[in-house]
């Protein structure tokens, strides 16, 4: 094996190390963070290339709508992260599985904000909602505070009118 | 500095009738001022003053770093019942910077789940439209840059089941109230507030007033913004009853005997454009209630002063050179 090029990625070649897809993915090899927001992005990309499969999608498929210079094995990883996260499913195809998407980036975000809303019960003093919880009572007395002023609209509108 | 020292522990009891008044009589904008203001004066004032017991408190225990003059007797006369109220205030103020630390954790926690979950969407999408049946619209405060993840503005987090079920008028009504709270950055009332009630447990009913201000003060920027009083009150009672039949099982909201938020909120949308003024007039039970906070946390702020300034001149006479 002594004749191979150099420079070719560890990933490249017949069955990848384990370390390709890190490599791959952070590119130069930056710091966590930088790693880390490249999973996101990436994420994101092999869900838009999804989208615009015309059905369900192989991971070669979408390795080469990328560009092509992403290893297979990193494509496989943030496939498997993104079913993982629900946001894609998958079905098998004789050895390989076909990839679809569940949702596209807004389901994923959609996803998450569930997540967040429905973990974090003391989110309201940080996120400010519109409208808060309104028990029987309030319902009531809101029913009439907005049903009066329909009929003041209406009966200035006729007051117009006439 | 004798007594002075525990005044500022139970002077935010000044600022209560002020809390329950100012939203019949102030502007929104004018009570989310004032009620933030005496609540941050208050909260430190009432810290240092545990903090200046603690060091006290400190002093007595045995195999304490400080040094040894500091529990002779002259330090420990300079403080009425000295013993136990040194000795109380060390778990007390343990107490309020965890829950204080905690709470600040939270919200920072809270803040960066939030926007990574709409990371997913760029930033330039604003408002994000979630697809999602569940009615509900947030407003996300902007986080400051860190190292590590960039600077990121705040964002107006609205579910698709909330858009369908408002018309287009009442969409901008919600977008404006929404907008309003991002640009009058209300999360900093409300985080201050917050902590105050952390470190002292009687500000506690500042939160919810500050959180009702803040509500009041964006629906008003939303009806200036959309030029209707009548559409936003629309606009908030109908989001309001959108979200509760969406989930009618919510059998721990309690009903108080009062009104709650919303409509309080409806009804003074209906009613005339509140006053401007900034102060309450002197001569009404309100603009007594000002006054009385105004002292109260005027006298915070000096006891807490002369109780500081107190404990370092008899510290530093206690201390050998």
């Amino acid at each position: 094996m002594g004749g191979k090029p150099f420079g070719r990625p560890p990933g490249g070649a017949g069955k990848p190390g384990r370390a390709a897809p890190e490599a791959q993915e952070c590119g130069a090899g930056g710091p966590e963070h930088t790693r880390r927001r490249g999973q996101g992005q990436l994420e994101a990309q092999v869900l838009a290339a999804l989208h615009r499969a015309p059905g369900p999608a192989g991971a070669g498929w979408v390795r080469e709508r990328l560009g092509g210079d992403l290893a297979y094995t990193t494509v496989m990883t943030i496939l498997s992260r993104l079913h993982a996260k629900q946001a894609v499913t998958r079905e098998r195809s004789g050895r390989a599985y076909l990839w679809s998407p569940a949702a596209d980036e807004a389901g994923l975000a959609a996803l998450r904000m569930r997540r967040v809303l429905d973990g974090e019960p003391d989110r309201d003093a940080v996120l400010t909602s519109f409208v808060s919880a309104l028990s029987a009572q309030d319902e009531q007395l809101l029913r009439a505070l907005l049903d009066r002023a329909a009929d003041e609209d209406s009966g200035t509108d006729e007051a117009r009118g006439g | 500095m004798g007594v002075f020292v525990f005044l500022p522990l139970v002077l935010p009891l000044t600022a209560l009738p002020i809390a329950r008044l100012a939203e019949q009589h102030l502007h929104p904008r004018a009570t989310t001022r004032l009620l933030t203001l005496l609540a941050a004066v208050l909260g430190l004032c009432s810290t240092l003053c545990l903090g200046l017991l603690v060091v006290v408190g400190t002093a007595q225990l045995p195999g304490n770093p400080l040094p040894d003059g500091w529990s002779d007797p002259e330090v420990r006369a300079a403080v009425p019942f000295a013993e136990v109220a040194g000795a109380a205030a060390i778990p007390l103020l343990a107490a309020a910077l965890t829950v204080g630390a905690t709470t600040l954790r939270r919200h920072h926690r809270i803040r960066a789940r939030t926007h990574r979950a709409l990371d997913a969407l760029p930033a330039g999408t604003d408002p994000a439209v979630l697809p999602d049946d569940a009615p509900y619209a947030y407003a996300v405060p902007a986080a400051p840059a860190r190292p590590g993840r960039p600077a990121r503005p705040g964002r107006i987090a609205v579910s698709r089941g909330m858009l369908e079920r408002l018309d287009e008028d009442e969409v901008r009504a919600l977008f404006a109230h929404e907008h309003a709270h991002l640009t009058c950055r209300h999360h900093r009332s409300l985080l201050a507030v917050r902590l105050a009630g952390c470190v002292n447990p009687l500000l506690l009913p500042l939160r919810s007033a500050v959180a009702f201000a803040t509500e009041r003060w964006a629906d008003e920027e939303a009806a200036r913004v959309v030029g209707d009083r009548r559409l936003t009150a629309r606009a908030v009672g109908r989001a309001a009853l959108i979200q509760r039949s969406a989930a009618p099982v919510e059998l721990a909201h309690f009903a108080g005997p009062e009104p709650g938020p919303v409509p309080r909120r409806v009804a003074a949308l209906l009613g005339p454009v509140p006053p401007a003024r900034p102060w309450p007039p002197a001569l009404t039970p309100a603009g007594l209630a000002a006054l009385v906070a105004a002292a109260g946390t005027a006298a915070s702020a000096l006891c807490a002063l002369n109780a500081a300034v107190a404990l370092f001149v008899v510290l530093k006479a206690a201390t050998p050179l």
